[in-house]
Formats: structure tokens, sequence, C-alpha cells
């Protein structure tokens, strides 16, 4: 990493789009989990890098009416307690080992868009909204657009945000190392017993999460949103249909050195099983638990 | 039986620091090394260093046709670039065969991905990196071989002038076509495992103005490196000067040369000195990794569970280059049957070049693989049989003076059934429950395992591992020790060795051995270096016992020249001088002498005389090579041990979550418990990480998983405190009584936790590493079935007969073979 040809370092977030603008796509640097190993391999060449670490605007979270905002720089540790958003706060506290969460952000996941990233998976199933801003100002994709499209490269995403939680929802995952490692497969659950749905996206799987909206349905239709119960055979169904999705996802990973295709498709359907068990049980209520 | 709370706290007691054999004291760089401050090899720097990068072929087996390193060279910061052209002695190095070349030469081919082309020395690292990047290299490639069995078909073309076989062996002992009512069949496969050591290679180079070269570095065997570099660099041996710098773990993965002599070349060229040092990506091309096997084994039994008669073929891959390879084989086949009593043993093991990464030494040796196949097979006879695990292992346990299928009666002691008896008698853990919190449980937090689909299951792994250098070769270690009065005019001891301190602890056990031996606290160790005679490689569980044995030696030696000055002083009677012991004594600093009415100070000895300068060489007993049949006293002694592995498995994922490992190991005695403790420690979480998580990916040559972040270790997330039960039988023929213990662990609880996961899953299990995978899919025949001629596709114990395969030498199928026709019985056999 010898050589660094600038690093500039501003306090503000104005000041972060100016010097945006002034050397479009540039690395932006906040917890360089992602960034830092690949200047030291050389996977990525040394060029001029933005610092976000001291925008302190950038790590704040909030609640306002019915929306969460949760700022880029926001790290997994600072989400991982958080009980406004217990299914965010189950993925935070799934990602990597105690070095990552204190460093790692919701920007860089993003930014990086893994995908075996955790947090992708979540805002993924949680339809979350991205915020990214630019010289001309800001503006809000869907997580799906914003995928797809990126954004310019005089923009960067400044916040994320997510709908407040209608009901359970969870992250569930198979790693190694007991999960401290990156998925293999993991699928989150998000249950919005107000507009009788469910989403689900299930990670690591292909080159970005997959929805499994013919399970989804399968859920909105067979469920008794009255007490928000699932029949024991409509979540095995549920489990059934997510592996289904796995494995007729256009882009699926083939089998590689964490595991067979076979075995993510299977496992996705395992962890759907047990998400919908976890969520749809219904005797709790629309109480959200945390795992 | 001691657990984990029984240890003593480092630190606690400061007189620990001090203390002599037996005790727990602290390692020296203990502290160092937890607060970060310890320099190991990877950290030295000098005032206008160069940096030096490497160039390696990126195909698995290429003609190399050009190398233009022209531009390269003009690069501004570049100071050279070294290629084969530029090796001014023999161009090829090697532990046992020297048949790897130093740089792929223009004309010559690279076998391997990875194999060094060219290597630079530049004024930073990114400036080196471009250089590599401006060398133009023109490949031919070649067809890779990559199959193992293919390589040992004599039909294929050779891959290297030594040919594609590196050793094969053939052991027959007792009537080997001897067969028994009872019979299970099966072949296994074990996957690639990386030493994986912490702190990647790393080495300065110093040119020195004699035209020699000083060199620090991390290895495990100073003088071999020496002697492979002068050899290569056209230098004698006294100018190729080595000291050994901070090492962060060997496991085997630093006996072979890597960066040595790359380096030397680029300091020798330049005039500078020169830091050449991989990271993890290089370091896992770099060094050689351990063999993948894959072994079929039929063991035969009477009804009542006495072990007739284990054959074995046995096939490893050992890459592209020697290595050890032709140790490993004889060692992976020397241990075959496993610690039993079995009076027909017939193996045929071989050992090939191919194209994928070289093999090597790694912890256990060609050991851990075949305890992997007959610990399997045990379970399967015990099934087979109704019998109880535990109850056929110790109803067949070897002992001392039982014969081991190489012919040699066994040297005691070794307490096969007394590590059995006592993992087996330790008490079982409490079942997981509804209650056992999800982080306790199979895949962690994140998986949220259903506990009514966890299925607990207990496994024991036993084995014997052979412990120092084999079949003849001439195994010593120096030790010089040099008693001297320090500047404030107190005497001191110095214990100066080349025995390359990697983890292990020898630095704390040379101390000990120098303290109780002189009777003097304040011993210093002088940095290991080639300035001294050679310790030997530390490996083969080796430098306690023989570097250790050299110290005592020495300080043996020294105390004895003291009580000799003194006596001399004393004009006792010539009698009496020439056996100073028994009058006199030197403890705590003073020569005492009751009986004579001396009492002198071993500083007034010292300042009369001056120091006490003594080098001792130590040597174990001969060993002696193995006839054609594998039969001859080859190794010099042997350790065991038994593991006992209790897991719990999510049926649903095939997640596994180790719960718990005892282990009982035959110890010798132990001069430092602590060092035990952390030696099995380590050999224990390997072995884990061998039985569950730890493998090199290689496809058509190509290794897929080159970072931690794709090749797993185990973390303290996956490995449970170790119970350990330490069996002390001194051996008489050791220093102290000392055996080595960091290997035999290593091989036992990879098959413990194998088995403990069949027990819990009832399936076959075949292939090590186990992935999540391979519980819950449909098992794939294909990875297990091979052609007819060669593996014999896995079954039960039904029909053996029909199944004996692998191209073993008896042509007809049936029970009773005799030796070929060209075989005589083998000598040494039993009945």
């Amino acid at each position: 990493m010898t050589g660094v040809a600038t690093m500039r370092r501003p306090r503000s977030l104005s000041e972060a789009i100016d010097t945006l603008a002034a050397s479009p796509g540039a690395d932006l640097l906040a917890g360089g989990t992602d960034l830092v190993p690949a200047l030291r391999t050389g996977a990525r060449p040394v060029r001029e890098m933005i610092s976000l670490r001291r925008i302190v605007e950038l790590r704040a979270r909030g609640a306002a009416g019915d929306w969460l905002t949760i700022g880029a720089c926001a790290t997994y540790a600072d989400l991982a307690g958080w009980s406004l958003a217990p299914g965010l706060a189950a993925t935070a506290r799934s990602v990597g080992s105690p070095q990552i969460r204190n460093t790692g952000t919701v920007g860089g996941a993003l930014g990086t868009a893994s995908p075996r990233g955790d947090l992708l998976t979540f805002l993924v199933a949680a339809d979350a909204g991205v915020v990214v801003t630019g010289p001309v100002g800001q503006r809000q994709l869907g997580i799906g657009r914003f995928l797809a499209d990126r954004h310019g490269p005089d923009e960067l995403v400044t916040a994320v945000k997510l709908a407040r939680p209608c009901g359970p929802q969870t992250y569930l995952k198979i790693g190694a190392r007991q999960t401290a490692s990156i998925p293999v497969a993991s699928c989150a659950l998000v249950v919005d017993r107000v507009r009788r749905l469910v989403r689900c996206a299930i990670g690591g799987v292909a080159s970005r999460p997959v929805r499994a909206l013919a399970a989804e349905d399968h859920v909105a239709e067979t469920a008794d949103w009255s007490t928000g119960a699932l029949p024991p055979d409509a979540a095995h169904r549920f489990g059934e249909l997510v592996a289904e999705a796995v494995t007729t996802a256009p882009d699926v990973a083939g089998d590689d050195v964490y595991a067979p295709a076979a075995y993510r498709s299977h496992a996705a359907g395992v962890l759907a099983r047990r998400a919908a068990a976890r969520c749809l049980a219904g005797a709790r209520g629309a109480d959200a638990r945390r795992p | 039986m001691t657990g984990p709370g029984a240890w003593p706290v480092p630190g606690a007691d400061r007189a620990l620091e001090r203390a002599r054999i037996g005790r727990s004291a602290p390692r020296p760089d203990g502290p160092a090394k937890v607060a970060g401050t310890f320099p190991y090899a990877n950290d030295l720097r000098v005032p206008g260093m160069l940096h030096a990068r490497t160039l390696r072929s990126p195909h698995p087996h290429a003609r190399v046709r050009r190398i233009d390193a022209t531009a390269a060279r003009a690069m501004p910061g570049v100071a050279a670039v070294v290629t084969a052209a530029d090796v001014p002695g023999v161009p090829t190095y090697g532990l046992i065969h020297p048949d790897q070349p130093v740089f792929a030469p223009v004309g010559g081919v690279a076998r391997y991905v990875g194999e060094p082309v060219a290597a630079v020395a530049a004024v930073d690292g990114r400036t080196a990196r471009r250089a590599l990047a401006a060398i133009e290299v023109e490949y031919e490639p070649l067809e890779p071989l990559t199959d193992p069995r293919r390589a040992a078909d004599p039909r294929t073309p050779p891959i290297h002038p030594n040919g594609n076989i590196y050793r094969e062996l053939t052991l027959r002992h007792g009537d080997p076509g001897a067969r028994g009512p009872v019979e299970v069949v099966d072949s296994y496969l074990v996957g690639q495992q990386d030493q994986a050591f912490l702190a990647c290679e790393a080495a300065l180079a110093l040119p020195a103005a004699d035209g020699g070269v000083d060199l620090m570095l991390a290895t495990q065997w100073l003088h071999s490196d020496r002697d492979q570099m002068a050899a290569c660099l056209g230098l004698p041996e006294e100018k190729v000067r080595l000291t050994l710098a901070g090492v962060g773990g060997a496991f085997g993965g630093r006996e072979d040369v890597t960066l040595q002599i790359h380096g030397a070349l680029l300091a020798l060229a330049t005039g500078s000195p020169v830091r050449i040092a991989y990271d993890r990506e290089e370091s896992f091309l770099a060094h050689p990794h351990r063999h993948p096997a894959r072994m079929w084994f039929r063991h035969s039994a009477t009804r009542d569970g006495d072990l007739i008669a284990v054959a074995a073929r046995i096939v490893m891959d050992g890459g592209a280059y020697a290595s050890s390879s032709p140790a490993v084989i004889a060692n992976a086949v020397t241990h075959a049957a496993g610690p039993y009593r079995v009076p027909n043993v017939r193996v045929d093991g071989v050992v090939v070049r191919t194209n994928n990464p070289p093999c090597g030494a790694m912890r256990g040796f060609g050991v851990p693989q075949v305890t992997i196949g007959h610990e399997a097979q045990m379970d399967r006879l015990a099934t087979a049989l109704g019998m109880d695990p535990v109850a056929l292992r110790l109803r067949n346990a070897i002992g001392p003076g039982d014969l081991l299928p190489t012919g040699q009666a066994v040297p005691p002691p070794l307490p096969v059934r007394e590590v059995i008896e006592a993992v087996a008698a330790a008490p079982a853990p409490p079942p997981a429950t509804a209650a056992t919190p999800a982080r306790d449980r199979p895949g962690g937090r994140g998986a949220q395992a259903d506990p009514a689909r966890i299925r607990r299951g207990t496994g024991y792994g036993v084995g014997v591992k052979n412990l120092m250098f084999s079949e003849g070769f001439d195994d010593s270690a120096t030790a010089r020790v040099v008693l001297e009065l320090d500047r404030d005019g107190q005497p001191r001891a110095v214990v100066h060795t080349a025995c390359a301190e990697v983890g292990q602890g020898f630095v704390t056990i040379a101390g000990q051995i120098a303290r109780t031996e002189l009777g003097l606290d304040a011993v210093v160790l002088a940095p290991a270096d080639t300035a001294v005679a050679s310790a030997g490689s530390t490996s083969a569980s080796r430098q306690t016992w023989m570097s250790g044995g050299a110290v005592r030696k020495a300080s043996v030696a020294a105390v004895d020249e003291v009580l000799r000055r003194v006596a001399a002083s004393l004009r006792l009677p010539p009698a009496a001088a020439a056996t100073p012991r028994r009058l006199l004594t030197l403890a705590d600093g003073a020569v005492t002498g009751p009986e004579a009415g001396v009492s002198v100070g071993l500083a007034d000895v010292l300042a009369a005389g001056g120091p006490v300068d003594v080098t001792e060489t130590f040597r174990h007993r001969p060993t002696h090579p193995m006839d054609a049949f594998g039969q001859g006293d080859c190794h010099v002694a042997y350790a065991c041990a038994a593991h006992r592995a209790v897991v719990d498995v999510d049926l649903d994922t095939g997640l596994v979550r180790v719960v718990e490992l005892t282990l009982a190991q035959d110890v010798g005695t132990m001069l430092n418990p602590l060092s035990v403790l952390g030696q099995v420690e380590g050999g224990t979480a390997q072995g884990l990480g061998l039985a569950l998580m730890e493998e090199l990916v290689v496809t058509d040559g190509m290794v897929i998983n080159t970072t931690f972040h794709d090749y797993l270790l185990p973390t303290a997330a996956d490995v449970p405190p170790l119970r350990l039960i330490p069996i002390e039988q001194p051996a008489p023929e050791a220093p102290y009584g000392v055996k080595g213990i960091g290997e035999a662990p290593t091989g036992t609880a990879t098959p413990a936790i194998v088995a403990a996961i069949r027990d819990a899953v009832g399936r076959d299990l075949r292939r090590v590493p186990v992935r999540p995978a391979d519980l819950v899919l449909p098992p794939d025949p294909t990875v297990y079935l091979a052609p007819p001629d060669e593996d014999p596709e896995p079954q039960g114990p039904a029909e053996p007969a029909a199944r004996d395969g692998m191209g073993l030498s008896d042509a007809t199928p049936g029970a009773g073979t005799p030796p070929g026709p060209d075989q005589p019985p083998a000598p040494g056999a039993s009945p």
C-alpha cells in the first residue's frame, strides 16, 4: 500500500460531494474492510481516496414517521442492538467477527454489493430504499434498482431507508466457523402483518440476493393473518418453493469451494422453513422476535 | 486425570520463570508474542534494503520458451532481475532429491502453478511488483498430469527426467494371503491440508564483504537450508551464514527451501540487503502441503474380534517435486495397520509426481492420512462384529514387545491400552437440550438449528506415530554450553544450538534443562545460527529428545569440567580427581564437597580458570533401512494417543459442532506440562481442521482457495476446550524419558471427529474433510468410484474377495492368495 496518491478527508457531506465532484470515481473509504485488503493485494490500483470517516452526519440513524433512516457510515456494531429494527440487528450481529462489525459500514455493504453480503440480503427482503447524494442533490432508489443501475461516479450512498417493522423479521445464515464466516446461504424474512404479506430474500446463491416471489405469495395466501400463524405443511411448502426459487434463479452460482450448488438450494429451503417457523408461529402476535 | 483448569497460569508465579525440568516454566518469548512486539522474520528491516518479489508460472505444466527481462531491468527503481541463467551453482535443490529448479529455465519446464521463474529486487514492493509484470515470459502449455493414479501408471509419459514415481514401497509381514471370517473393505480419500503457519515466509539477505551472504530467516532447519543454498549459489558452506529470525509457526511447511536462494541471489547481485517476504497467497503457492491420499483397506478378523490381517494400498500425490515424499510414504506404509497387533500385513504404497502443488512434510508426516483409514476400518469392523468400538480396539491394542508390521518389536513404553481406557472412562459431556443456546448448537446463532433435529455422536481415534528420523538416517544434534562471568562478575551459562524455535517451546525447555544440569539460574540462550553444528530439523517430534539431549550432554560435560578444575586445585588423589562427581557437587552457583570440606564459588572457578566452553553432539540409537518387503528396525521410537470426540450434527443442514474433545497421550516424561498442553491443543485443532474444513482445493493443477477467506482454519468458535489426560511412562532411551508430543494428536483428532459424525448421522463417510453437503445430499457415487484395476468401489463387508483390487499383485480373487511366485516369504514374519 505504499505510495497512496492522495487521501482527502472531508468533514461534512457537502465537502465530500464537492471533493467527489472534483475527482469522480475516487475510492471511498469508510470501514475499509473490502477496500484495504484489495489495495494490499494489488487487486485494486491505488488512486485517489476520499475518507468518509470524519463525516459525523453519515453515522446518524433514527426513526421518523413510518421510516427508519440509517446513515451510510453506521457500522454493524451500531446496528447490532437496535431494537427498532430487529431484523437488521440480527443481520448485523451475524456479520464476521467483532473487529469487522466495529468497522464495516452499511454504505460499504452497498458499495461492494457482494452477492454474499449479509446486509444486502436483508435490505432486499426489507425492500429498502437507498439514498444517494450528488452535486444535483439527493435521490432515493429502490434496492433492486440500485443494484441494477448503481449510482453515478459523482454520487455517494448517504443513507438507507427502511419501513418500520410491521411484524416479525429474521435473518438466518449458514456459514463456516459456526457462521462467523461469509454465508454459504442465508435467508432474510420480513413479515408485514398490516399488509398481510412476507418478503423473503436468499443470499449467497447468485450474483445478487434472490427474491422467492412464488414462496412469498404462498405464505400470503395460506397464513392465518388474524393470528400471524402459518400451518406446518404450508411452512414446509414455503421451504420447498424457496429452494426451487434458488435452483431456477437466472444467474445461480455453481459448485464452488464453499459448497455444491445443490447444497445451497437445500440449505436455503431449510433456512426459509426455520425463518417461517420463527416469524409465523402465531401466538406471539406482531412482536418482532429477536433470534 | 487433569482438566484444563488444573494447569498453572504463566506469570502467576515469577519463580516459575527460572523453573527446572518438570515444572511449567512460561515461554520467555510469550509476553512479547501476546503483546505483538515479538520480532518475526517478516518484521526485519535494515536501512537501504531492497524488496524482492517472485514471478511464478501460471501454468500447471508448460515449457518456458523465452524470458525477456529487458524492460523490467530498465525500470527506474529496479535493482536486479534474476532467472535460472543467474544461478551460479547447481541449478536444482531439494530436501532428499535435488530435483526442483531454483527457477524454471528457458528451454526447461515449469511443473506446477506457482513455480518460480524469476525474481526481482527493487526499491519498494510496488516497484518490484510492477517489474514482475514487465517481465515477458513465453510459455508453451503442455498437457498437465493431475491424476495421481494416472501418474502411477507406467504407460504415462514422465513429466520429469527422474520419472513420475517418487517411491513405491511394498510391505509384507506374516502371511500376506491370510484372511479371516469377518472382513471389511473400503476406500478413503483425504484432501490436501496446508500448514497455514500464521507468519508467512520471510528472510532478510545481507551480502557480506567476503563474497558470501548472511541470511536471517524463518526456517525449521538452518543447516539443511545452508547446504542447499551453498550448492546453488556455488559458494563454500562457510560463506553462507544463516541466523534464525522469529518464526511464526512451521508444521513442516518450512522444511523446504522456498525464498532462501532467491533472496541470496538478489543480495549478491545487487550488493544490497534484500528483504524477501511472501503474502498469504504466495505462501500457499510456495511451500509444499500435506499429501492428499487415496487409500484402500481390507481388515480381517476372527469372529471374536482378533485382527488376522490388514491389507492396504495407498496412493499419495506428491505434486511436482520430490520434497520429502519418499519419507512420507514410508511413514504411511509402516503405520497403515495402526496401533494394533496384526500378525499378517501387506501394504503397497506409492507416491507419485504430478503437476499439482508439491507436497512434503506436515505435522504427522504421512501418518494422519492412514490413521483416518485404519480408524474408520476399526469402527466398521466393530459394527460387522457387533462389538463395542472401544472393546475391539482394546482387544487388539499393541504393546511393548509385540511385533509391528515392519517386524520391529515395539520399543517400550507404548501405553496404547492405557490411552484408550483413559479417554473411554472420561465423563461424557451433558447432552444438548432445547435449552442449549443457539450459539452453542451446530452452525451457531446464525443457523438457529432445531434442537429436535440435532443428533449427538461419539467417536474414537487411536494412533501411533514414530518419533525422529528413520530408515538409517544419521541423525544428530549439537549444543554448545559456555560457563562464563557476566559483566557483574556473576556466573552465567550461554546455551548455543542451531535448533529452530518455531513455536514448539525449545527455548523454554533448553533453559529448563540447562538450569537443572548446571544448578544455575542464569542461563542465556544464544540466537540459533550456523556458527554451531547442526541441530537437525525441528520436525519429526525430535527436538526435545535430540537438541534437548545435546543441551543436557553439553551441560553435564560443562559441570564435569568445573568439577575437574576444582578437584585439580584441591590436589585430590588421582583416583578421586578422575571421578570428581563422587566428591563434589555443583549447585546454586557453588561447588561443594562436604566430605572433602570444600565450598568454592563457581564465579571463583571461572575467574581462575577462564570460561568453560564445551560442545557436545547427541545421537539416538541407529535405525536401519527396510528390506524389499518393508521389514526392518526402521523407526527409533513411537508415541501413541487416543482422542474421543463428541459432536452435535444438525441433520437438516449438515452443520457440525464439536462439543468436546478428550485426549489421552503417551507423553513420556513431561519436562514442562504447560508446554505439553500447548502442543497437544494445537495438534488437536489442526486435526479438527482436517476433519471439518481445511482443504486446499486444486482443480486442473490450480489452487482455488489461496486466502484465509476461502481456506478455512478452525477458530475459537470451532474448537472446544481440550481435556488432556497425560500418560507418563518415561522412555528409557531418551533424555529424562521424554517423548515428542506435537504430532500424535494431529493424527488422532481427525478420525475421532469423523467417527463421531458417522455415529451421529449413520452415514459411511469416506472423504475427509467432511463437508456439510456430505451429510445431507445424496452420496455422489462418482466421488468414490474409480477404474476397477485401480480403486475398488466402496462397499460394505459383503463379498470381500470379489472386490479385492487397486491393481494389487494378486490376480486371483479369493481368500488365501499366497505371495506371488517371485516373492519369497517375508523375513521377520510372525505367524
